[in-house]
């Protein structure tokens, strides 16, 4: 019997996310050499529990930026979700309705974002700009400026729990991750963002509902940033109205670390996921070796850079 | 006499695929050479590796008897050789001039500041014998596409080059813009400029041509000297096999399922108005810009109307949307499909289900083996080379693609098929192949509108003609009146 043909594409884009994990790997062995306490199973769990806000964040702008836009308004988005879930929480609401009233927020967000997109047809780049300035200014105005304590002992223990020793941030990512996959490679909507980032007008012409598309890629966007946010509240046990400053940027690096194109089209979620976990352990592993901040603002945009690179000189030239 | 330029022995491999085995190539002064081969057989990669953009593995270069080492496009542009992509490398918002000097700016005094003036002086120079009409301060995006290559080859002489390379020049242009073109080869010709030529239309390559490369699968079959060769041998030399030559069979039958009434769409499309019957194959001709591609983007609901409607068996399809038409049985094949037509990077079997995701989705989730299986029974019926689904779309050749795109309405159940010049940018083997499947669409009993510029794939294909002048259909020819002076003296506006 022959051995059955993998798909072309499938097996490339598994090839990219090995390189990623190479990428985790290789930082993962420096690390461990350099200081004892990195490979751990508590630092490991903390670097997991660290990168899981990030994670909420950059699938949600995977998805927008796969489908060929960019979402910069996911840390004001998390703000004010937070802001308005924990008044609700604190005025009495129960738990579990005022966690949802905080997801429509978000939903909501995006829902702004991406109307201003599709039917305005505003530059993504500019809307969430705008939405960066306007959600963070609504988180600010509301509160006041100052943070909202008194956030319900059940719900923070909730967020600071764990299941088998996994904290239970993780297993929400996980869930999270699971189901964008599902979305991604399995369902229609998944080929139609890929279809819309790789080629709009071809995607238009061949039917693809494009606007639905990209409308349904902001909400999930704006979805994530506030389940970003009820993990951080419930962690922190206040919201802070400047909560969730340079998320976008953290997501964004995440995916293009992950090998998302941010020419849209092209991007994974495995990627993304390990591309935030390079992230984590890079930060843990400076902050455990005692370097300052400063350079770890450095080693980030060396990582961003240098997977870049690879992933340029990798992909090379194709003939034609 | 040295020869102006010599590509000996030149081989080029790309990872494991060998594309270019040894291949030669002279040209003389003064000369205009032709580069023939069907899709594939190496003549981009030959070009692109003359114009720096990829490195040969082995090979000499050599121009006017001197030995030089291309490894860049600045080295190409510096060895005197330009060349003249199929799709124009140009700045649409930048002015003529300013094209003519990207990268070479002529700078005033201090060399901080662009002189305009002197650019523009310049400009109104080079272009002077090619086409004076042409205004050196308007945007390139307000040229038409003729004029644009002529600002091409002013760029070229520009740069003093001795050597210029033109890929596929003439395909949006008219047999007018084309007689126009010669001329300007001609004037490039008494200035000694040598000139390498690729097309796929062969009386073009005998008219413009003194000689041929013919090169199939990467090899250098051999050169030709043109009037002397028969077309006959050319072409068998360039497919390595005989074609068939095409007859027109009709499959029209009564029932009309396409009407259009009084389609407008600024000046673009005005009050046209037509019908196409079950198993017609309607072919509608005309100068490019007389609005045949227009029309058909708005049978096609891509673009609006500003008034008339479209009827489908009889009833008319509400709302200019693409996915409205689809639901009633339109598919659009578009001209350009790399812009408007492929997901490169996805593979066939997706770019094959987007009219289709729910006939391939079930509980919300796509079947792939479902998909797989009928995406591979399509692709073995229009024979797809190769026969391997889940590779990515854009790595086939521009007729492969074409063939996964007629496969795309197939899954979707179209009934009438919308080609926008269905084998542009084809070569001649597969022309061949994507007619006998335009043929069999009919013979299903699919209706069929096809916008064609080449009159030949018009009297081979049409059951019936229109053809249309500026916006509107000027005349209807019926199956014994489809020749090409009936065509041309229609298309053409009175003077």
């Amino acid at each position: 019997m022959t051995a059955p043909t993998r798909p072309a594409l499938l097996s490339r884009i598994r090839f990219r996310d090995a390189g990623t994990l190479l990428g985790l790997v290789l930082i993962a062995v420096i690390f461990s050499v350099l200081t004892p306490v990195f490979l751990t199973t508590p630092n490991l769990m903390n670097i997991l529990q660290q990168s899981a806000i990030n994670a909420c964040i950059a699938l949600g702008m995977t998805l927008v930026i796969i489908s060929g836009g960019i979402d910069l308004s996911v840390g004001p988005v998390a703000a004010l979700s937070a802001v308005l879930g924990a008044a609700m929480m604190v005025a009495g609401l129960p738990v579990p309705l005022a966690v949802l009233a905080a997801l429509a927020v978000g939903l909501g967000c995006g829902l702004f974002n991406g109307v201003l997109i599709t039917w305005g047809g505003l530059q993504p780049f500019i809307v969430t700009l705008g939405g960066l300035s306007l959600f963070r200014a609504f988180a600010l105005i509301y509160t006041g400026g100052t943070p909202i304590f008194g956030i319900p002992e059940g719900f923070r223990a909730f967020t600071n729990g764990t299941v088998a020793g996994v904290p239970n941030p993780v297993l929400i990512v996980v869930v999270l991750a699971l189901a964008a996959w599902v979305v991604l490679n399995r369902t229609p909507l998944g080929e139609y963002m890929m279809a819309v980032g790789g080629n709009e007008e071809a995607a238009r012409i061949s039917g693809v509902p494009v606007r639905l598309t990209k409308l349904a890629a902001y909400m999930i966007s704006g979805l994530m940033a506030s389940v970003a946010a009820m993990i951080l509240i419930g962690r922190l046990g206040a919201a802070e109205p400047t909560l969730g400053t340079l998320w976008e940027l953290d997501a964004i690096a995440a995916a293009a670390i992950g090998g998302a194109s941010l020419m849209g089209g092209r991007g994974s979620i495995m990627g993304t996921l390990i591309g935030c976990v390079i992230l984590g352990a890079l930060r843990n592993g400076l902050t455990l070796m005692n370097v300052q901040a400063f350079y770890q603002l450095l080693a980030t945009g060396i990582i961003i850079i240098v997977a870049m690179l690879i992933d340029r000189a990798t992909s090379g030239k194709q003939g034609g | 006499m040295t020869p102006r330029l010599v590509l000996a022995e030149i081989e080029k491999s790309f990872g494991p695929l060998r594309v270019l085995h040894g291949v030669t190539l002279t040209v003389a002064a003064g000369e205009v050479h032709g580069l023939l081969g069907e899709n594939g057989a190496g003549k981009s990669t030959l070009l692109n590796i003359l114009s720096g953009v990829f490195r040969a593995d082995a090979g000499r270069v050599e121009i006017d008897g001197r030995a030089c080492t291309i490894t860049s496009p600045r080295d190409a542009t510096v060895a005197g050789i330009a060349m003249i992509h199929q799709e124009l490398q140009q700045v649409p918002e930048l002015t003529v001039a300013q094209n003519i000097f990207l990268g070479a700016s002529i700078r005033h005094k201090g060399g901080l500041f662009i002189d305009r003036s002197a650019q523009e002086t310049e400009a109104r120079r080079l272009l002077a014998p090619l086409d004076p009409a042409i205004d050196v301060t308007a945007p390139i995006k307000s040229l038409r596409v003729a004029q644009r290559q002529i600002v091409e080859i002013a760029k070229a002489l520009r740069a003093r080059a001795k050597i210029i390379a033109m890929d596929e020049p003439t395909s949006s242009l008219t047999p007018k813009e084309f007689d126009r073109l010669v001329e300007v080869i001609r004037g490039l010709q008494a200035q000694g400029v040598s000139v390498i030529y690729v097309s796929h239309k062969m009386d073009e390559v005998y008219r413009v041509c003194q000689s041929a490369t013919i090169l199939r699968d990467g090899r250098l079959v051999g050169r030709v000297d043109l009037p002397q060769t028969p077309v006959g041998t050319v072409i068998e030399r360039m497919v390595g096999r005989e074609l068939a030559h095409g007859v027109h069979h009709g499959f029209a039958r009564d029932r009309v399922v396409l009407e259009t009434r009084g389609l407008t769409r600024g000046r673009a499309v005005q009050d046209a108005s037509l019908t196409l019957r079950e198993g017609e194959v309607l072919c509608i001709a005309g100068l490019v810009g007389s609005g045949r591609t227009e029309l058909l983007r708005l049978i096609a609901g891509v673009d609006a109307a500003d008034a008339g409607a479209v009827l489908v068996d009889g009833t008319e399809v509400a709302g200019g949307d693409p996915r409205r038409r689809i639901r009633a049985g339109l598919g659009l094949l578009p001209e350009e499909r790399k812009r408007d037509g492929i997901i490169r990077h996805r593979p066939v079997t997706t770019n094959i289900a987007l009219p289709a995701m729910r006939r391939f989705s079930r509980f919300g989730l796509i079947r792939r083996a479902a998909l797989r299986a009928r995406a591979e029974e399509l692709m073995r019926d229009v024979q797809l080379r190769p026969l391997d689904v889940s590779r990515p779309i854009g790595s086939f050749s521009g007729g492969n693609q074409q063939k996964a795109i007629i496969g795309r309405w197939l899954a979707a159940d179209t009934r009438i098929f919308l080609f926008d010049e269905p084998t542009r940018g084809i070569d001649v083997g597969a022309k061949a192949e994507i007619y006998a499947l335009i043929e069999r669409l009919a013979e299903q009993g699919r209706s069929i509108l096809v916008v064609s510029s080449e009159l030949p794939e018009v009297i081979r294909l049409a059951d019936r003609v229109l053809v249309m002048r500026q916006g509107r259909i000027a005349a209807e020819l019926a199956a014994g009146e489809i020749t090409e002076e009936n065509i041309a003296r229609h298309a053409i506006p009175a003077a």
